[in-house]
């Protein structure tokens, strides 16, 4: 019955709705930090999964006509599939090549007309630099002028984004963080200035400044966890209509995926982190504050 | 008063020792100036002086609201003058203090307020409802226990201040002015409970002005003048207390 008593006048304490909402905002855009940065990862793994150990090879449109690029894709192949390393050889049909440029070029007889490079998909055995360096090479003896994209500085890049997004996201998680810690420790001070006297009588009537300490920090969790919900819950929304925007998009410019379940345990344990961060902070502002005295 | 002889904590010693005490305020002129002072177990005093001769400092020396600059102070035996916090808030629990302004909680009830020493010290709420039920009808406030400090006069918040003071069943009592809002009957009895008090082993120390009410009864006086302390007998010579 008594577990939620609490010694402290708190209704009429002026600083805790602040604290609340701006719990509130704090946990909405470390929620949104979280989302970005496991979309960006999820969807970079995927095409990072999708084309390492791939090699697209390219026969350029010659002079000489359709038939001798033909011929010259032919010996390609037949080069590759000989060759040790390599897992599948394939050239890529005129008509998903120009399926693939869709979303890009639309389509119809323009398109259809237009000259375009035969595509050779290659699925390696291995992955490794050397092997990659192999095949390139046997490519390059049987047509000179192939055009070999082993995706390499494409996926750096790609990878190199990724990590950008990680930094910026832990970025933003440091800020949070630091910016909820201080609030509590002012908003407490305030609240210690403004109970003064009921401190006071508390340690006068036998209470040690633990328990002191404890009613604040009772307090500040309660906040944490309120306020962090109230995050949650106005996060709900915007993240659904994002969503619901993103699978609007063509899934060939934008692959579709799902989120990892780190991301919504992530999000779930926002209101618990920043409930136990504000408890820890209230108790040990209490705590430094009252040693100093008497 | 079944709820006063439930506890017994004896401690070596006297209740209260002082040795050449000093206090001062950050930089200010000394208030109290070597001041010794022996209070043994179950002893009863009166403390007497001007306005301003610095008896509400001496007591919060004893409440241990304020450390002494110079000299040293023992309470229960105990020397508090370098104690760590947390042995300071054990010791105040053996205390019972009645501020000259209550200080009581005004946004907690008559009976919270009461309670309050006995629920921080973690007491059981079946006791804590049995002892302050009866505690407040003993200083006649049966019909307040819900009502907020500032609902009540001056003398109901008196009588509840009262009441927090000695619900904990303290060793000592330090009461400033404790009947200074109160008609004569019922100053009468409060006095009834601080003396019920004293019979039952606690020491006890009242500052007031009120000369009728020191010579009232048999107890010395503690009289502190431009920061000298003396100890006078009572001036109540014969009179014995009809209580």
């Amino acid at each position: 019955m008594f577990a939620f008593r609490s010694d402290l006048p708190l209704r009429r304490d002026t600083a805790s709705r602040f604290v609340l909402w701006l719990v509130m905002v704090l946990v909405f855009m470390a929620s949104l930090a979280v989302t970005v940065n496991s979309y960006v990862n999820v969807l970079l793994a995927d095409w990072n999964q999708s084309v390492s150990g791939t090699l697209t090879v390219q026969i350029p449109v010659t002079a000489a006509g359709d038939k001798a690029s033909a011929a010259a894709v032919a010996k390609v192949i037949d080069v590759l599939k000989r060759h040790p390393a390599v897992a599948k050889a394939e050239a890529v049909p005129r008509a998903k090549v120009i399926e693939l440029l869709k979303p890009w070029l639309g389509e119809g007889d323009a398109v259809a007309d237009l000259p375009l490079p035969a595509l050779i998909d290659v699925q390696l055995g291995s992955k490794g630099a050397d092997a990659v360096a192999a095949v390139t090479a046997s490519i390059k003896t049987a047509a000179p002028d192939a055009v070999i994209d082993d995706h390499r500085v494409w996926l750096e890049r790609v990878m190199g984004l990724a990590e950008g997004f990680s930094v910026l996201a832990l970025t933003i998680m440091v800020l949070v963080t630091s910016a909820l810690g201080l609030t509590i420790v002012f908003a407490t001070r305030a609240s210690l200035a403004e109970f003064a006297q009921v401190i006071e009588v508390l340690h006068v009537v036998g209470a040690k400044d633990g328990y002191v300490a404890g009613q604040f920090a009772r307090r500040a969790l309660a906040q944490g966890l309120l306020g962090g919900a109230a995050g949650l819950l106005l996060y709900a929304p915007a993240l659904a209509l994002v969503a619901w925007l993103a699978s609007r998009v063509d899934p060939e410019v934008l692959p579709h995926t799902t989120l990892p379940a780190a991301h919504w345990l992530a999000l779930a344990g926002m209101p618990f982190a920043a409930g136990i961060l504000a408890m820890l902070t209230a108790h040990i502002t209490v705590r430094r504050s009252l040693s100093q005295k008497v | 008063m079944s709820l006063l002889r439930k506890k017994d904590e004896s401690y070596a010693g006297d209740t209260v020792n002082m040795t050449g005490v000093g206090l001062r305020y950050d930089g200010g002129p000394d208030i109290l100036n070597d001041l010794s002072l022996t209070i043994p177990q179950r002893s009863f005093h009166f403390l007497t002086g001007p306005s301003g001769a610095g008896k509400t400092s001496l007591l919060s020396l004893m409440y241990l609201a304020n450390r002494p600059t110079r000299g040293s102070l023992s309470l229960f035996g105990e020397d508090v003058t370098a104690a760590k916090r947390n042995r300071l808030a054990a010791i105040r629990r053996r205390l019972g203090v009645v501020f000259q302004d209550f200080r009581l909680l005004d946004h907690m009830t008559a009976f919270d307020n009461v309670a309050l020493p006995l629920r921080i010290a973690g007491i059981g709420e079946a006791v804590v409802q049995h002892n302050v039920g009866e505690l407040l009808n003993w200083v006649g406030l049966e019909d307040y226990k819900a009502a907020y400090p500032p609902a009540l006069s001056g003398g109901q918040q008196q009588r509840v201040a009262i009441a927090r003071a000695v619900v904990n069943r303290p060793k000592l009592i330090l009461a400033d002015e404790p009947t200074g809002n109160v008609d004569d009957a019922i100053a009468m009895r409060l006095m009834q409970l601080f003396v019920e008090l004293h019979k039952l082993g606690a020491s006890v120390i009242i500052a007031t002005h009120n000369e009728p009410l020191v010579a009232r009864f048999p107890y010395p006086r503690l009289h502190l003048d431009k920061g000298i302390l003396s100890v006078l007998p009572t001036t109540s010579g014969q009179i014995a207390v009809g209580l």
